[in-house]
């Protein structure tokens, strides 16, 4: 089973829940901890890493070189590109990097045969075991590269070799290409999120995209306690579909500090995710069913 | 006009807050400002603004439409697609997945019988809202299910960047997405100042450094924002400032008041805090 943990917004408490629900599942099934945070790969802080053993350089990207000796400057690459990545300056073409996505529409459109397209290594993946016996693969984008979605594809393979009951996907923020390519294909999505109007409104956004792959999920509420009164109202609009609400405790600031797991802690919030992880075996059973 | 963004790599650190506390304090020195919420995909200043978005302006992207009388089903799209976005079977009209679709247009330039046709689609949106007197807000907004988001805020910025001509304003204020890919780099460049919002947790560290190496592969000089700089540790915090050759300019203590002003869209009472 693939379970997805995405919110939307960022800062809601994603990877936090996501760290601790994978801890409880790993007493009782064979699990796989995916970061697809490539951005800023930061559950595995969560669960007590901080060096990555092995890392395996991955090319997903490709990025378009123009030949100066044989540009003759039509412009006709400036046009084509849908990225806005080819830029006139000082009378020579040159494509920015940052933003050339490896497409080919330049090479396509080039009378002269004077761009081509070469491979980059953009990013690697990274798998861990951690000290609770299951691995944790995570990838990282190098910084300034393109092709973020790829590299979560390319790490979700990677999980399928570990054989698993559960994975556990902990997605980026935001609704865009990595976080699209982090819930496609999962079985159920937890969405997290806050009482803030940011939070709820975010929260719908990425119910769009669940809503779209037609995945099962289930709605958290982190922190409810910093606006008990917006917590009401969205524990309200998501009926069915609510798994439960988290306090606010500075404890769990003091758990990533000291890089020490959320399960273990003596704070209100340890209780509170135990008995949503509960309701959430139930759900799952019957969704099974 | 100077353009200044608020950025950092992890989401819900105060980009947005450090954002509007910002154009706040410039608007009491009596400058003309724009603030530009670059985070097309969770746009939620309007909402701390306690703005409605009205009047939306489409932003337009093209996608392939097959003309069966034309194709003579070679299968050369397919190949080109590096996206995987099209599925084509021998003697076989080829299928686009528009949900992998980047509209990179490799397809129909590449088509040896024009049998690819540009169907151009809404992508996502922008807004105006004029706050306050010198004080306007340009929200853009991606359409659920775009995956490139990167064209879009380039778009987004460059209404933005028209406007603060148009007016003749001192500061145009980016607000981006939390991240470090295409979307961010796409509003952060050109900045003539980036803040990079952050905690002091191990958290707010690692997506410093992230930030930082962006920022200065980009050559933009960058300035860090401590928030709820009062909790956690900021050992590692100023060892990275150092690392960079940047300081911490602003410390936003935490506060509850805060919290509540941000929920209540309020933040205006607050800008003393920066």
């Amino acid at each position: 089973m693939k379970i997805v943990v995405a919110s939307g917004k960022g800062g809601v408490g994603k990877s936090m829940l996501a760290s601790a629900l994978i801890l409880l599942f790993s007493k009782e099934k064979k699990v796989v901890a995916c970061d697809c945070d490539v951005d800023a790969p930061n559950l595995g802080l969560w669960l007590g890493i901080t060096e990555y053993e092995t890392k395996e350089k991955i090319s997903t990207s490709e990025k378009a070189f123009i030949d100066k000796k044989k540009c003759i400057g039509c412009g006709k690459c400036i046009g084509v590109c849908n990225f806005r990545a080819i830029e006139k300056r000082n009378d020579e073409f040159k494509v920015n990097p940052f933003l050339c996505e490896g497409c080919e529409a330049c090479k396509l459109v080039c009378p002269v045969n004077a761009i081509k397209i070469k491979p980059v290594k953009n990013g690697e993946i990274r798998v861990n075991k951690t000290k609770y016996n299951f691995p944790l693969i995570s990838g990282k984008l190098y910084v300034g590269e393109t092709g973020s979605g790829k590299i979560v594809e390319e790490l979700k393979r990677k999980a399928e070799e570990f054989g698993y009951d559960v994975a556990i996907f902990d997605s980026p923020a935001g609704i865009g290409c990595p976080v699209i390519a982090s819930v496609r294909g999962t079985d159920y999505a937890i969405l997290v999120t806050e009482p803030t109007p940011s939070g709820f409104s975010d929260l719908k956004r990425i119910l769009e995209i669940v809503n779209h792959f037609q995945i099962p999920y289930g709605i958290i509420i982190n922190k409810w306690d910093i606006n008990s009164k917006l917590s009401r109202k969205i524990e309200k609009w998501a009926k069915e579909k609510f798994l439960g609400k988290i306090s606010y405790d500075k404890k769990v600031i003091d758990c990533i500090v000291n890089l020490k797991p959320i399960t273990k802690s003596d704070s209100k919030v340890t209780s509170e995710i135990n008995k949503i992880f509960d309701k959430l075996i139930d759900l799952l059973d019957k969704e099974k069913k | 006009m100077k353009i200044i963004s608020s950025s950092g790599t992890k989401g819900g650190v105060g980009k947005s807050t450090f954002a509007i506390l910002l154009a706040f304090k410039m608007l009491k020195q009596k400058k003309k400002v724009i603030l530009c919420d670059c985070d097309v995909e969770c746009p939620n200043d309007y909402l701390i603004l306690k703005q409605k978005l009205k009047n939306s302006k489409p932003i337009y992207q093209e996608f392939p439409l097959l003309n069966e009388k034309k194709c003579k089903k070679c299968g050369l799209c397919s190949k080109v697609c590096r996206e995987h976005a099209i599925f084509w079977v021998e003697k076989n009209y080829p299928k686009f997945i528009l949900d992998l679709c980047t509209s990179c247009g490799a397809c129909w330039i590449s088509c040896p019988n024009n049998a690819i046709e540009k169907r151009k689609e809404i992508a996502g949106e922008f807004f105006v809202n004029k706050i306050k007197n010198n004080f306007w807000l340009v929200t853009g907004k991606s359409k659920a299910g775009i995956s490139e988001t990167g064209p879009i805020v380039k778009e987004v910025k460059k209404r933005a960047i028209e406007l603060a001509k148009r007016i003749d304003a001192d500061y145009l204020i980016i607000d981006t997405s939390p991240g470090a890919h295409c979307n961010v780099i796409q509003a952060l460049l050109n900045s003539d100042k980036v803040y990079a919002v952050t905690e002091p947790t191990p958290l707010g560290a690692y997506d410093l450094r992230v930030i930082l190496e962006l920022t200065k592969k980009l050559n933009l000089p960058t300035e860090i924002v401590l928030n709820k700089a009062d909790v956690g540790s900021r050992r590692e915090i100023e060892k990275i400032a150092r690392k960079f050759n940047s300081k911490i300019s602003v410390e936003i203590p935490y506060s509850e008041e805060l919290i509540k002003a941000y929920c209540t869209g309020n933040l205006e009472k607050m800008v003393n805090l920066i």
